[in-house]
């Protein structure tokens, strides 16, 4: 049993971490439901044009031809990566006014991969017109404003996770006289929230943590990738370090790049090639992403380095375990790995926790006929 | 039965059940594991559903 005087502390913390966070939860909540479902959304909205329709063992056109129609469309870019899909027969080349220029500013070009016809142009995220999907990530991801955004709403997720363990603390107390999951809707307003809260919180109190700490670690992600930059990545392109950095008609073949590595790593998909200068890779480098072909390894992505005026192929890399943490946390945030139903279900668990904290802001407004402490005290008194 | 096995035994069979639904989708390769995911997933759901309306009946 918990003390008397450790569970005042564990009040203080549930109500103080549950207050601040409180607001943007919410907002979390609320933007991440449409999240959920964004790339059913995004296919209901999209008006890209459908695909050719072509035998299904038509081979892949040359990436460096499209790689060059990027490149005569925007002479005054440069190539950021080229991305390969595996669901649909679409490759995507995206540009950006300098090799370290923010993402926003970065356009997409839309090619079939079998033809290598461009398909779509998709202006840079600064200066079109944000669409639904687009709101609601960067409310979701960091209220507009990049990277101390996404710390902040990091540090509120550690509250709300911090909420959600001493809201387990305090639920024994307060539920110990009535059988599991019992509302007293015959008592007061306040008491029939008050056991709402405990039973939504109480059902899904293992959800709400696996969420909130993938969602932390998800905020992590730029931080997290600067460190790998600058420890890992610096050490193995160490080598290179006094050469001059390659110009881009120096680049050798992209369409070379991903033959290699699909050569080299036979079991693995490649999924892009970033080209050199980039924010996380090496001055000198193509950044070769590759993925698995099992359930967990699809979601397990690693990096391959070649180098970039050769093509030769320079280390798979070895990803250190923040990095790993990182890409299972993805999925486990998203909710994306399991067919529409895990969707749905995933929907309806964000929408009770929206009801808990809603309750629980409730509890706290008309607490001043009955504070929590006061609660506790009663509860004591009659023990 | 004891007060703290009557308190969190069903939170915590939630819990186990929400755990092993996550991990099933995610390490399981599609169908079967995914039928079971989205079953014990369901629980915790299913849980509030039956609690509310017995309390309402």
């Amino acid at each position: 049993m918990v003390s008397s005087r450790a569970l005042k502390r564990w009040a203080l913390v549930h109500k103080w971490t549950s207050l601040v966070c409180t607001a943007f939860l919410l907002l979390l909540c609320v933007t991440g439901l449409p999240l959920v479902f964004r790339d059913e959304i995004g296919d209901w909205l999209s008006d890209d044009p459908p695909y050719a329709v072509l035998p299904a063992e038509t081979p892949m056109a040359n990436l460096d031809r499209m790689v060059e129609t990027a490149r005569q469309r925007h002479p005054d870019q440069v190539i950021w990566y080229v991305f390969v899909d595996d669901d649909e027969p679409k490759v995507v080349v995206g540009m950006l006014p300098s090799p370290t220029a923010d993402r926003t500013l970065a356009r997409f070009l839309r090619f079939d991969a079998r033809t290598g016809e461009l398909l779509k142009e998709i202006e840079p995220l600064a200066t079109r017109s944000l669409s639904f999907i687009d709101v609601m990530l960067r409310l979701h991801r960091d209220l507009f404003a990049d990277l101390p955004g996404e710390l902040f709403l990091g540090a509120m997720g550690l509250l709300f996770v911090a909420a959600t363990v001493s809201g387990i603390v305090l639920y024994a107390p307060f539920v110990s006289r009535q059988r599991f999951g019992e509302v007293r809707r015959m008592r007061s307003a306040r008491i029939k929230w008050l056991d709402l809260h405990n039973l939504l919180g109480a059902t899904t109190m293992a959800w709400a943590l696996v969420v909130g700490v993938t969602g932390v670690i998800n905020e992590l992600s730029q931080p997290l990738f600067l460190v790998w930059q600058r420890t890992d990545v610096q050490a193995m392109v160490q080598p290179y370090r006094d050469l001059p950095v390659p110009r881009p008609d120096e680049l050798s073949s992209v369409q070379r790049a991903f033959d290699t590595v699909r050569q080299a790593l036979p079991g693995m998909a490649v999924t892009s090639v970033v080209f050199p200068g980039g924010k996380f890779g090496s001055p000198h480098h193509y950044l070769v992403w590759t993925k698995g072909a099992s359930a967990l390894t699809s979601r397990l992505f690693s990096p391959v380095l070649l180098d970039a005026r050769t093509g030769r192929l320079t280390t798979v890399v070895q990803m250190p375990w923040y990095l790993r943490a990182l890409q299972v946390s993805r999925p486990l945030h998203f909710g994306d790995y399991g067919g529409l139903p895990l969707k749905i279900i995933w929907a309806l668990l964000d929408l009770a926790t929206i009801a808990v904290l809603g309750s629980g802001l409730y509890l706290w407004l008309s607490r001043r006929r009955s504070p929590i402490e006061a609660r506790l005290a009663e509860l004591q008194a009659a023990e | 039965m004891s007060d703290l096995r009557r308190v969190w035994s069903w939170p915590l069979a939630l819990a186990g059940l929400t755990v092993f639904g996550l991990l099933s989708a995610l390490l399981g390769e599609g169908g079967v594991w995914w039928g079971l995911s989205w079953l014990s997933l369901v629980m915790p759901l299913g849980a509030i559903v039956f609690c509310v309306v017995r309390s309402w009946s």
